[in-house]
């Protein structure tokens, strides 16, 4: 198995496959709920990682509402490849590789701005917003026109595959990517609960940034179904009153759902109708008559009749979203927020937070303002609840340097009895699609290690050819 | 600095370093850093105007024509009293992981400028503040380098009150693990 491995991924990660003796063994234990606690700071994994999971996977870069106009930019990257997301005079957005085509110059060194062209600094070769070249300075003396140099077809490198989900734009550095609604699968259904509120969908602001010293899984691993930390980590946001809901009695009446390739937290919430559910976490009226009109039935009697309401997920590999609904007001006002986070790789130690605020972009005025608050509170650079979470990551990333953290394997078996069956309970009733457990499991961080190591020996189903 | 004494008419040129007002401004800084390092969040609060606004702005990379260098509509803090409060309550509780063991943090504040305003019982002050957060044994510590523009009001029994802070940051991608510490 691994020497067929390593010749079907001849040239694409030279030298790495070698570099990782006894990935075979590494992925059973993985798949097994057993993680080698290496991983999380490991230079061999994640120098398999780039190539295998970020190579290969559709990564979240922007959302529409960042780039509204013609000429709009954002430069995101994709672990090491810079890239700038435009939207072209024509209105449709482009993700152009940000490297100029004459010699290697970084060709936008801006984070975000509006232009029709991206000039080159170094020898001033300039290129229009959709990346067609449009000219180069001494075209006829230095090259002989275009006898020497023929400028059409020359474009900035298009990312190999993008698309886009209810606004979220995706790349990927595979050519041959199925479409992203197929490989969000079934999680498009959880998907809706944040980015499709009503028709005029998403608006974001951000992202904060800031880097930490973490191993980037963690984070995903966290968001997509560690409901079992809140009680205690998160334990003084509930003490202070900022957090009514993250009490350990309603965490663990929660359920967990996995789904295509996506997983998430839920809370449950007090019996009631629909309109009762989304009133409890803070929505106005105005905002629940545009929820139902924009979600399927059965996305409504997953909140109405099952009593469930979404919170934390993760899309593999690095997207996580967050819905919340703590107290933005000495009054005891209750507000939800949405925010969208991505965990971007900088080495197998150090991670780089994206962190946006989310909201309905046709939300009333106030109700903006008082969610973006909401959001301050609890997540991004300063949020109280990140903080926490953070503290913890950053420690774990260094623990898992040494020698004795290859000898450890991390049981990570949660709601499995030593046999593997299944001990979890299913909802009682839930009406959405994939896989869900109530109560504490890590069912779906299995799920979503799983899914890490079907890229890392080659056996990922999204992946061309396979 | 982008406005000192922003939305305010401040002159130009700040008080002369000797003036009272300059000196009560710098002493007030000093004493700030000082409580910030012992963690003494509680009785920072009482220095808070109670309709204080603290912002920190989220700094971005921009081209030099583009006339903002900040996102619109996002701040790493954007707090009122309320927020505050809630804030240092948390670090008051015993459960609060991320500073027990506590940071060891060492807030650096120089190039105070003092400015009168139009009002008799304000001034505006500018400063810039290194921080200095040393956490365990193991890991790197963390800089983090801004400029402050206060608003400092004086309250009926005479004491300065922090009444409006915008806090410019100098990194677009922080290099510290979180903000849980105030600038």
């Amino acid at each position: 198995m691994a020497s067929l491995l390593e010749k079907k991924n001849a040239g694409v990660c030279a030298g790495h496959g070698d570099a990782l003796p006894g990935l075979a063994g590494l992925t059973r234990d993985v798949r097994d709920g057993m993680i080698p606690a290496h991983i999380y700071n490991d230079p061999d994994v994640y120098a398999l990682e780039r190539d295998r999971v970020f190579g290969r996977s559709w990564v979240f870069l922007a959302h529409e509402s960042e780039i509204p106009r013609p000429g709009d930019y954002v430069v995101r990257r994709i672990v090491d490849d810079s890239f700038i997301v435009v939207r072209d005079e024509r209105g449709t957005a482009r993700v152009l590789f940000n490297m100029c085509l004459h010699r290697g110059m970084q060709v936008c060194r801006a984070e975000l701005g509006n232009a029709s062209h991206f000039r080159c600094p170094y020898h001033g070769w300039t290129y229009r917003n959709d990346g067609a070249l449009a000219g180069l300075p001494f075209h006829a003396e230095a090259y002989g026109g275009e006898r020497g140099f023929a400028r059409k077809g020359q474009a900035l490198l298009p990312a190999p595959s993008v698309d886009s989900y209810r606004g979220l734009i995706f790349a990927s550095l595979s050519p041959g990517m199925a479409p992203l609604r197929d490989y969000l699968g079934e999680f498009a259904f959880y998907l809706d609960f944040y980015a499709h509120q009503s028709p005029a969908g998403l608006e974001v602001r951000g992202p904060q940034r800031w880097r930490i010293k973490a191993n980037w899984k963690i984070g995903a691993e966290n968001f997509c179904g560690d409901s079992y930390h809140t009680p205690h980590t998160h334990a003084s946001a509930v003490e202070t009153g900022l957090f009514t809901a993250p009490k350990a009695s309603k965490r663990k009446e929660g359920a967990l759902y996995f789904a295509g390739h996506g997983g998430g937290t839920t809370y449950k919430l007090p019996p009631g109708t629909f309109e009762d559910g989304l009133r409890h976490v803070g929505y106005p009226g105005e905002m629940i008559t545009a929820m139902r009109r924009a979600w399927s039935p059965a996305q409504q009697r997953l909140v109405g009749e099952d009593g469930f309401m979404v919170s934390a997920a993760t899309i593999f590999p690095n997207l996580s979203l967050v819905h919340n609904w703590p107290q933005v007001s000495a009054g005891g006002l209750i507000r939800p927020f949405i925010s969208l986070r991505q965990w971007q790789p900088v080495s197998e130690c150090e991670t780089e937070v994206l962190s946006w605020f989310a909201v309905d972009a046709s939300a009333p005025g106030y109700y903006k303002e008082q969610s973006y608050k909401a959001y301050l509170l609890c997540f991004g650079s300063s949020g109280m609840l990140e903080q926490d979470d953070v503290e913890n990551w950053v420690s774990i990333t260094s623990m898992a340097r040494g020698q004795m953290a290859r000898r450890l394997r991390l049981n990570s078996r949660m709601g499995l009895a030593a046999g593997g069956e299944v001990i979890s309970q299913r909802p009682r009733s839930f009406s959405g699609p994939g896989t869900a457990y109530v109560g504490y499991g890590e069912h779906n961080q299995r799920r979503w290690l799983s899914l890490w190591a079907d890229c890392l020996d080659g056996t990922a189903q999204h992946q061309e050819g396979r | 600095m982008t406005s000192p004494a922003a939305g305010r008419a401040a002159p130009a040129r700040p008080l002369p370093y000797t003036s009272e007002r300059h000196l009560q401004a710098w002493q007030w800084l000093v004493e700030e850093a000082y409580l910030f390092d012992q963690q003494r969040y509680a009785e920072w609060l009482d220095w808070l105007d109670p309709g204080i606004r603290y912002v920190m702005p989220v700094r971005v990379t921009t081209a030099r024509n583009a006339g903002f260098s900040s996102l619109p509509g996002m701040s790493h803090f954007d707090e009122d009293l309320y927020s505050l409060r809630l804030r240092v309550a948390r670090f008051e509780t015993e459960h609060a992981w991320t500073e027990d063991p506590p940071s060891r943090l060492r807030h650096f504040v120089t190039n105070v400028r003092v400015f009168a305003t139009q009002r008799e019982d304000e001034i505006a002050v500018q400063s810039y503040v290194l921080v200095f957060r040393s956490r365990g044994d193991v890991r790197e510590a963390a800089l983090l380098s801004a400029g402050r523009d206060d608003l400092l009001r004086r309250s009926g029994d005479g004491r300065l009150l922090l009444a409006r802070r915008v806090i410019e940051a100098d990194e677009s991608v922080l290099r510290m693990q979180n903000l849980g510490i105030f600038l």
